[in-house]
């Protein structure tokens, strides 16, 4: 697992790739900061936040895109899959090392509540829910992203998918307020912006963090099992 | 060291091995020999645990690979038709990756990347990204690869396919040397190859085992010999097959008026080839050629093919 964590974090670095994603979200992020706290006089920053998390329907398939999908076009996989490590240990390496990216582009946020801190006035407990919630759904679509990754061919399909399914995701809310019924829980249940809400009020809530550390293991629990499964099924390419 | 037992492997209704078996005993170099889709790259997949088998079973150093995965992944090294590469790393950091993947440890690592990038040449390209290489100091850095963490067992598979024919000599020049320490189960669809390098071969058609013969046995025979001499049929044949070093003579077909192309098959004792010099001198019968008949593999593979065929 620690090779494999390695490697991507290498990669990552000396590949666009993370520095796409740190770019685009900082730029953004710098935008929302800059009208909506600079220019408003604001030291709010759980609507910042809040609309820092609808970064990651776009963002997290550029990290998670290549992770499994790369590697199967470039027929590096078998390299793994031939070596001592597992595949939880392959899976794990890989989504650590997609969460450090997620964690490093969070952390450089920070410089937001500093500012507010020092020039204003920063509510710290409910900024630090929100910012672990930010975290935890950047986290959970990545894990989502990865898994949409194991069954693309090309590292384009799984960016493409990936956002494609991040936005029903995000948009479940929106659906679920169309529909009834059965169809309505059940959006209502996959949402996780919805999961989100609580965060961005600055409440710590047991139930949403449970439900993202679930959903986060088992979308790593069933890549596992897509890759396993497909050493039955797959025919030589 | 290698062991397959009635090995099947399906995609739906293909079958791409059929109750494949054989074992390879330690430190035997085997070739794998094979059309393309004859079954070569499945079964080397399935042995390093990257396809699970439809039935039947294999194990390495006595581990089974579905059931014991990483203790028989630790004893192989292997190489992919397409070599895993990672084009953004440089040489070095990728073959310390591959170190640690294989679990080498921390404290010997720098020592035993030195040892493996001088075994394969690389040590000049060591700073290099894989990316820039030519295609034969790719191939060389995916045999380093398989090499990281000192595996008892190389599975390599057509290893100098896409290779100009002085990088494929250099290839094959190298696997050679590694012969010695390492078993090596190694497929290509170049016979001579085979030859070359190899112990044994295992020649596969259709997914199925249709030949398994060792090498170095046949070598050590008589080969039978094709002369070409100037000199009636009639006269001929009676005065060979009186030799007593010569079991059997017969005609080829092709031969010229006035001249006569024969196989000699040699008896267990004896040396034909002076008797047919003293027998062909006596007579004043000029012998025009004389060549030993390779028995080769392409002729073997023929005939196995063919048999399949009918």
């Amino acid at each position: 697992m620690g090779a494999v964590y390695r490697r991507e974090m290498q990669s990552y670095f000396f590949t666009p790739a993370a520095y796409v994603f740190l770019g685009v979200f900082l730029t953004l992020g710098g935008i929302f900061f800059g009208v909506g706290n600079l220019a408003a006089r604001s030291g709010n920053l759980l609507m910042l936040l809040a609309q820092l998390s609808y970064l990651w329907v776009l963002l997290t398939p550029v990290l998670t895109m290549r992770l499994i999908a790369g590697e199967r076009r470039s027929g590096t996989d078998r390299m793994l899959y031939a070596s001592p490590c597992t595949l939880t240990g392959m899976v794990l390496g890989k989504y650590l090392a997609a969460c450090t990216v997620i964690l490093l582009t969070v952390a450089l946020t920070g410089v937001y509540p500093l500012l507010v801190a020092v020039y204003g006035k920063l509510y710290f407990g409910e900024t630090a829910a929100a910012y672990l919630g930010l975290l935890l759904q950047g986290c959970a679509f990545a894990a989502m992203d990865l898994l949409l990754s194991c069954f693309a061919r090309s590292q384009m399909t799984a960016a493409l998918v990936g956002v494609g399914v991040n936005l029903v995701m995000w948009l479940a809310d929106v659906l679920a307020d169309a529909s009834a019924g059965l169809v309505r829980s059940a959006l209502n249940f996959l949402s996780l912006y919805r999961r989100f809400a609580p965060f961005v009020r600055g409440q710590l809530s047991l139930s949403s963090l449970l439900y993202y550390v679930l959903f986060i293991f088992i979308m790593l629990f069933l890549s596992v099992r897509v890759l396993d499964a497909r050493r039955w099924s797959e025919a030589q390419s | 060291m290698i062991a397959f037992q009635a090995v099947s492997k399906r995609y739906g209704a293909h079958r791409a091995l059929r109750e494949v078996s054989f074992s390879v005993p330690r430190g035997q170099a085997v070739g794998l020999l094979g059309q393309n889709g004859a079954g070569k790259s499945t079964a080397m997949n399935i042995l390093c645990g990257c396809l699970a088998p439809s039935a039947g079973s294999v194990t390495v150093g006595g581990y089974d690979v579905t059931m014991a995965p990483r203790q028989a992944k630790r004893l192989i090294g292997y190489l992919p038709e397409q070599a895993p590469m990672y084009d953004e790393m440089t040489v070095r950091e990728y073959l310390k990756f591959a170190c640690r993947l294989r679990q080498v440890e921390k404290r010997g690592m720098d020592a035993h990347l030195k040892e493996v990038m001088e075994k394969t040449g690389l040590a000049d390209v060591a700073g290099r990204k894989i990316g820039n290489l030519s295609k034969g100091y790719r191939q060389r850095v995916g045999v380093a690869q398989a090499l990281c963490g000192t595996p008892d067992a190389l599975i390599l598979d057509e290893p100098t396919s896409g290779l100009d024919p002085r990088q494929s000599s250099e290839m094959r020049a190298l696997i050679r040397a590694l012969a010695g320490e390492h078993t090596i189960l190694f497929s290509s669809h170049i016979l001579s190859e085979v030859q070359q390098i190899c112990d044994r071969v295992i020649i596969l058609h259709q997914g199925r085992v249709v030949c398994d013969r060792d090498l170095r046995e046949s070598a050590g025979e008589k080969k039978p010999l094709r002369a070409l001499i100037a000199c009636g049929e009639q006269a001929l044949l009676p005065a060979l097959r009186s030799l007593k070093s010569v079991k059997a003579a017969e005609t080829e077909r092709g031969s010229e008026p006035g001249l006569t192309q024969v196989v000699l098959t040699p008896a267990a004792e004896g040396e034909p080839e002076r008797e047919l010099f003293a027998l062909l001198s006596r007579n004043g019968w000029p012998l025009l050629r004389l060549t030993p008949v390779e028995d080769s593999l392409e002729e073997i593979f023929l005939r196995v093919t063919e048999r399949e065929q009918d």
